[in-house]
């Protein structure tokens, strides 16, 4: 099986609108299946219409310090040890900011008390819906303000595996930004697909997700999106495109068609027929060089 | 003085847009401090055309061994629950650097006291100004994991600088993990921007949720307000007592402004300093 992993960097770019449709064009000639890695907002399966999941369970990635007050001896030594001072100090007692807490366990090792236990929490939910499409798409969502979101992603990625029986792709929509989510949702894959947008910003962001998949040594295509609102900075975009020898896989117009799909919950290129090309490109495109 | 958010769950809905020209209207009469704190991408400087200076790296301490030392037990590999440190008995442990958040559990662990600290640098800090603006932005370095931590060097920043303002303005990542938390954590009051789509309402519930958690008063900023079904979002907001007090129909010249570096101004952003007010 080939992983395909769709980063932007800059967020509201149409990562998730763009996976959709691609993931149905694929679906005409390979078994493949989606996992949506943007798990503090994961909005996959909304864009592809399927409301009803199959299975959505509770899961656990984390845990958390509960302290035993009882035993504790107010040393004060979890207060002064803890990097991420999640520790706050009241009536000579510690308590958890729960905010704060990477279930790191260096409290549990100093408490002299055996005061300190780390706990696991239910972190996420994760998942799985069947589409109309025929494919499967697995999905997790991170209880508000709770962290862990890189380990969320690799349990997506572990279910998307378990369940991609002779499977030919798996298709990853990532979150925004760089930091730890994206990095486990790009590790191993086979090829990135960077989705930009001429705006200062979008081209600063394609950048930062270069950086990160050059880092993992994946090679990468670029999807120009909403490319004639600025045909100018969509031409900078290509020249610095040519000039690193990077592949501009596709350029896709800006239109309210898309907004509109989303409201119907249907894929663009289910939506509106005259995608259908600009989408068979991009499969033609990938297939070729997953080939 | 007062501190307020933006954000809004979703990424692309327009947080930066918001932040960038509500603080470029405040800057006109008030004492601004604009704080870019979506150190994953921080585009703020370019919508306000801010030619920014370095002025801090930001480091996170990392373990180091003395191998002279170690007795190859293994226990640090133990007890390191980001995966950083792989240990084999009767091996030197390996150490992935980027994997570390610094927690300390290995120094605390080793019998023979063979870990020290050493450090690397996870990100950095800019300054600037322009519009009368004060500008302040964090970067993470790019494949390093843990974004708060700039973040929380950002609001020792703002802790030391407060007085000096009457407004101080954030602007967060997109999504509510680690690094958004901690910018909210110190605003007095938080416009969330988003979208009428299925998408805008999902993730908006999620950082509505958070705020009520986290105490903070919100109100939501609607933004492309004629591309999509309002009702998805009015509805929503009303459910966590959370209005929505300005919508931003979509409009090609704040397109083509955001380009070019120019801040908008419309009577939208001027209903926002009403309400800051």
């Amino acid at each position: 099986m080939k992983i395909v992993t769709i980063l932007s960097g800059k967020g509201g770019v149409g990562k998730s609108s763009i996976t959709a449709s691609l993931a149905v064009e694929l679906s005409k000639d390979k078994e493949i299946i989606c996992a949506d890695c943007d798990v503090d907002a994961s909005n996959l399966s909304l864009v592809l219409g399927a409301e009803k999941y199959e299975e959505w369970e509770d899961l656990s990635t984390n845990v958390k310090a509960v302290f035993d007050l009882e035993k504790c001896n107010s040393c004060k030594k979890c207060f002064n040890e803890c990097y991420f001072k999640a520790i706050k100090w009241e009536n000579n007692k510690p308590g958890l900011k729960k905010f704060s807490c990477e279930g790191c366990g260096l409290c549990e090792l100093v408490c002299p008390e055996n005061a300190i236990t780390m706990k696991k929490i239910f972190n996420a939910k994760i998942g799985y819906a069947n589409t109309n499409y025929g494919f499967k798409v697995v999905s997790a969502q991170l209880k508000p303000g709770e962290s862990g979101s890189g380990k969320v992603v690799s349990e997506v990625r572990t279910k998307a595996e378990s369940l991609a029986l002779k499977t030919d792709i798996m298709l990853i929509d990532s979150a925004a930004g760089i930091g730890c989510p994206v990095i486990s949702s790009v590790t191993g894959s086979d090829y990135a697909i960077i989705i930009t947008e001429p705006t200062p910003s979008g081209f600063s962001d394609m950048n930062k997700a270069l950086e990160i998949v050059n880092h993992f040594r994946i090679p990468v295509g670029i999807i120009i999106n909403k490319f004639d609102l600025n045909l100018e900075f969509t031409k900078r975009i290509e020249d610095f495109a040519q000039g690193k020898n990077l592949a501009i896989i596709e350029r896709i117009p800006f239109d309210k068609q898309f907004a509109k799909a989303l409201v119907e919950m249907e894929p663009i290129i289910k939506y509106d027929k005259k995608y259908e090309y600009i989408f068979k490109n991009i499969k033609n495109h990938l297939l070729n060089y997953l080939k | 003085m007062k501190i307020i958010g933006i954000t809004g769950g979703k990424g692309g809905t327009g947080k930066s847009t918001v932040a960038t020209a509500l603080a470029f209207q405040l800057a006109k009469e008030h004492k601004v401090l604009l704080i870019d704190a979506d150190v994953d991408c921080p585009n703020d400087h370019l919508l306000l055309n801010i030619e920014r200076k370095f002025i801090k790296s930001v480091k996170q301490r990392i373990p180091k061994w003395d191998l002279e030392k170690c007795t190859k037990c293994g226990l640090c590999g133990t007890v390191c629950k980001s995966n950083a440190i792989v240990s084999i008995p009767k091996h030197t442990p390996i150490f992935i650097k980027e994997q570390c958040n610094g927690c300390g559990s290995c120094k605390f662990k080793c019998p023979v006291n063979a870990i020290y600290w050493d450090e690397k640098e996870i990100g950095k800090i800019h300054e600037g100004h322009n519009y009368n603006i004060d500008f302040l932005s964090g970067e993470l370095k790019s494949s390093e994991p843990v974004s708060e931590f700039i973040v929380n060097s950002l609001n020792e920043i703002i802790e030391t600088k407060k007085e000096k303002y009457d407004y101080i303005i954030i602007d967060t990542a997109a999504g509510t993990h680690c690094p958004v938390i901690a910018a909210l954590e110190m605003c007095d009051t938080v416009f969330a921007v988003t979208e009428p789509t299925p998408l805008g309402q999902h993730d908006l519930e999620i950082i509505l949720e958070l705020l009520k958690e986290l105490k903070i008063n919100s109100n939501i900023v609607l933004n492309r307000s004629d591309i999509g079904d309002e009702e998805l979002i009015i509805k929503l907001g009303k459910n966590y007592n959370s209005k929505i007090i300005s919508k931003i129909p979509f409009s090609k010249d704040i397109v083509d402004n955001y380009s070019k570096g120019i801040p908008i101004v419309n009577k939208e952003i001027l209903n926002l300093i009403e309400v800051i007010k």
